[in-house]
């Protein structure tokens, strides 16, 4: 018995460290497959005839069935062709983890893949993208609304078709604005101000609710901010202009909400969900979030608000429209994938009329389809569509491969600042100090 | 008593193989050997060689330059990878001593428990079989700051007055850290030294009884040297898993607030993973097996000097 139990320990302790070591060796050692795709020149492919079976890796979006409505209206219209969904994590950056580790390797799947707005730069670079521009003939690019597709452009290639667009809004309870006899806040004070005016009135618990977690959603919200008070990341020439008194100012801003109780001590642990949940929950009068959170505020099973909640352009420090960072989604294809014009078919139909109007109609996702985005039954579904022409969009700085450390040195610093750590002035010092070492030679790390 | 404890260390005798069976023994080996080899030498130098070159990602898969230790030059130039180097140490040693004191405690009182022996293991051993990134998760719904559990529990005992955010500051989010990751491996330090405790014969106690030595005394003069195997082993298995703690910072607080909990294994990550800046993250990779190498021969070499004190 006891000769028994050494020997499990034993077993078990030799397992950890089996599982230690395997975990040590961060590096695949991978052989490259090669391709047959040739970057530099045009050959447009004909995919009428396309067949066989593709993987799409995509992550939930809506949590609704988004993905497999969309792929059983494709295998319908394009009987031949088979798609297989590869679902992929919610996080933005574990999904590009495992998207940059598999195809890096030389994976050939996924074939086609969901990927970030914010991704061509650093994806291009990496060649875990193919050019798009070669393979599809230029009139391929005139469905889209404008400016989407300079976004998936570096370097002269197209390497992502817009799927979705995606911005920040202001979502408010009407109800309790009502009973207190407040209008819609158009300005950051004013806002503050009537939050607590209903928080102190006993009518909820918590004022506004945000994205201030550690990750590339607070520089989504930062940006806002940063942009509304005159200020900038980055300058025309790439270099870094985050220690400045505009981002001062905004960060301040922020940081006062949380120290005023506008908005919970928990604030700079929340994403996209934990905000959404607090609002949904009817626990906040305002929510900073994107399209989708309209839906899902709308919906019993999740909601507690049906019915009770407004939408609006964001405020700004002096009044009128505020800015809105550019968020969304693009179909991108895997260089390796083996069955390329299925790809294309399948990217040619998601931002066709029939795929972005059930985005649009069934999902209420901001279609990048111009015609679909126009059509009045799209602009009927959701009041979140007609406040599109309103807005003041921003983008985050990402036409360079070093976008993801640039934004690290953004969020790290700037959720230390919100959580009280360090003052914001030092924030943005820290901030400033790190993306120069990120655009320098170097690469910073 | 002392010529009691020499014999159970002379105990070890060598087996004494013929040539021929050692080389057969050998070749029977050598399969197992290959896929180590295969699986993780080759990674690990693989690794070691892409730290001194400019990695790029391309189509055709890794494109190597090298570019002599600029990616080491690199890192110790940059405060956030000492920060992350200081978190890991600091981590590892408090998880560890903690673990190590907490072990030993509940090992001995398992071991003189006689009926519900086997139960209280089993239920000992939950929180170690459980996968670290649901155990993860459960500690985030418990330390979360709008309706976590503990701060229910603070408020409704009184001892706070509004809702507190664990992982929200650094300081609490540190501890926070290390009180999920000691309840999930105490267990496993228990085991090992249950493991070690039963393997001292009961005869030494009764000696050491016989020769007039209390309870404590027989602790530090028998049970203490004789477990200084298994401690040893406990603290090694330990170290090198606190070192490379990734799973706990990544559910729990995504390396926040700002870096506080960003570990040297979270850090390598985003610089892998993330930023596709693959001869740094290696840098970091191999510069983390050196510290840990390093931690583990300064805390065997420290704990052979402790214990030899304590046997003279």
């Amino acid at each position: 018995m006891k000769k028994l139990q050494k020997s499990a320990a034993m077993a078990v302790a030799m397992l950890s460290v089996g599982g230690l070591i395997a975990g040590c060796g961060t590096n695949q050692a991978t052989t490259p497959t090669p391709t047959t795709t040739s970057s530099s020149q045009t050959h447009t492919i004909n995919f009428a005839n396309a067949s066989g079976t593709i993987v799409w890796a995509a992550p939930p979006i809506t949590h609704t069935g988004l993905r497999n409505a969309l792929i059983a209206a494709f295998e319908k219209k394009y009987p031949k062709i088979k798609v297989q969904l590869q679902s992929q994590s919610n996080n933005t950056d574990t999904n590009r983890a495992s998207l940059s580790t598999a195809i890096g390797g030389g994976s050939s799947t996924p074939d086609v893949y969901m990927g970030d707005v914010i991704w061509p730069a650093q994806f291009a670079h990496a060649q875990l993208a193919l050019p798009l521009n070669t393979v599809l003939p230029a009139s391929f690019w005139s469905r889209f609304s404008k400016g989407l597709v300079q976004g998936a452009t570096y370097k002269g290639n197209v390497y992502a078709a817009p799927f979705f667009a995606d911005s920040g809004f202001l979502y408010y309870r009407k109800d309790l604005l009502e009973k207190a006899h407040l209008p819609v806040p158009t300005t950051w004070a004013q806002l503050k101000q009537e939050a607590q005016e209903l928080q102190k009135k006993g009518l909820v618990q918590y004022g506004f609710v945000w994205q201030g977690a550690s990750y590339e959603g607070l520089t989504c919200d930062f940006q806002e901010y940063l942009a509304d008070a005159g200020g900038s990341v980055l300058n025309a020439q790439g270099q870094p202009t985050i220690d400045s008194p505009q981002a001062l100012k905004a960060l301040d801003f922020m940081r006062s909400l949380i120290t005023s109780g506008v908005s919970p001590t928990a604030e700079d642990t929340f994403q996209e969900s934990e905000s959404m949940n607090v609002f949904d929950q009817g626990k906040a009068a305002f929510l900073r979030n994107w399209t989708y959170a309209w839906a899902n505020s709308q919906n019993p099973s999740d909601s507690q608000v049906v019915g009770k909640v407004g939408v609006t352009v964001l405020p700004s420090f002096n009044g009128g429209a505020g800015y809105s960072t550019i968020g969304g989604w693009d179909l991108y294809v895997n260089p390796h994938s083996k069955n390329l014009p299925a790809d294309l078919a399948f990217i040619n139909w998601m931002t066709g009329k029939q795929a972005q109007t059930i985005l649009a109609v069934q999902f209420t996702e901001l279609p990048t389809n111009a015609a679909v985005a126009s059509s009045p039954e799209v602009q009927n579904v959701s009041p979140v569509f007609k406040l599109v022409n309103k807005m003041h969009f921003i983008s985050r700085p990402d036409q360079t491969p070093n976008y993801p450390q640039i934004s690290q040195a953004l969020y790290t610093n700037v959720n230390a600042a919100l959580s009280g750590t360090i003052s914001p002035k030092k924030a943005l010092k820290n901030a400033q100090q790190q993306m120069q070492q990120a655009v320098g030679s170097g690469g910073g790390l | 008593m002392n010529a009691i404890l020499q014999e159970q260390q002379g105990g070890k005798r060598r087996s004494q193989l013929g040539k021929s069976d050692r080389r057969a023994g050998y070749l029977m080996l050598f399969p197992a050997l290959l896929i180590i080899g295969a699986i993780t030498i080759f990674p690990i130098l693989y690794s070691m060689y892409m730290s001194f070159n400019h990695v790029t990602l391309t189509e055709n898969g890794f494109q190597l330059q090298f570019n002599a230790g600029k990616n080491y030059d690199i890192l110790i130039h940059s405060s956030v990878y000492w920060h992350s180097v200081e978190f890991t140490v600091m981590y590892a040693v408090v998880t560890v001593v903690v673990e190590l004191v907490l072990g030993l405690l509940i090992a001995l009182a398992v071991n003189n428990v006689q009926r519900l022996k086997n139960l209280s293991l089993v239920v000992m051993l939950i929180p170690w079989a459980l996968i670290t990134v649901i155990s993860a998760q459960m500690w985030d719904y418990i330390y979360n700051g709008v309706y976590g559990i503990l701060n229910y529990l603070l408020q409704s005992m009184h001892l706070i007055q509004s809702p507190v955010t664990w992982l929200g500051t650094s300081t609490s989010a540190i501890i926070a850290m290390m009180v999920a990751d000691i309840w999930k491996t105490t267990p496993f330090v228990v085991i090992i030294l249950l493991g070690g405790l039963q393997m001292i014969p009961e005869e030494y106690y009764e000696a050491a009884y016989m020769d007039g030595a209390n309870r404590w005394q027989s602790f530090w003069k028998v049970t203490l040297p004789l477990l200084r195997g298994s401690i040893a082993l406990a603290g090694l298995f330990r170290i090198l898993q606190a070192f490379g703690v990734f799973d706990l910072p990544f559910v729990l607080t995504g390396g926040g607030p700002g870096d506080a909990t960003q570990s040297l294994a979270i850090l390598g990550y985003e610089i892998l993973f993330q930023n596709l800046q693959f001869g740094r993250g290696s840098a970091i990779a191999v510069s983390t097996v050196l510290l840990v190498l390093f931690v583990c021969l300064v805390f065997l070499s420290a704990f052979r000097s402790l214990v030899k004190g304590e046997d003279a």
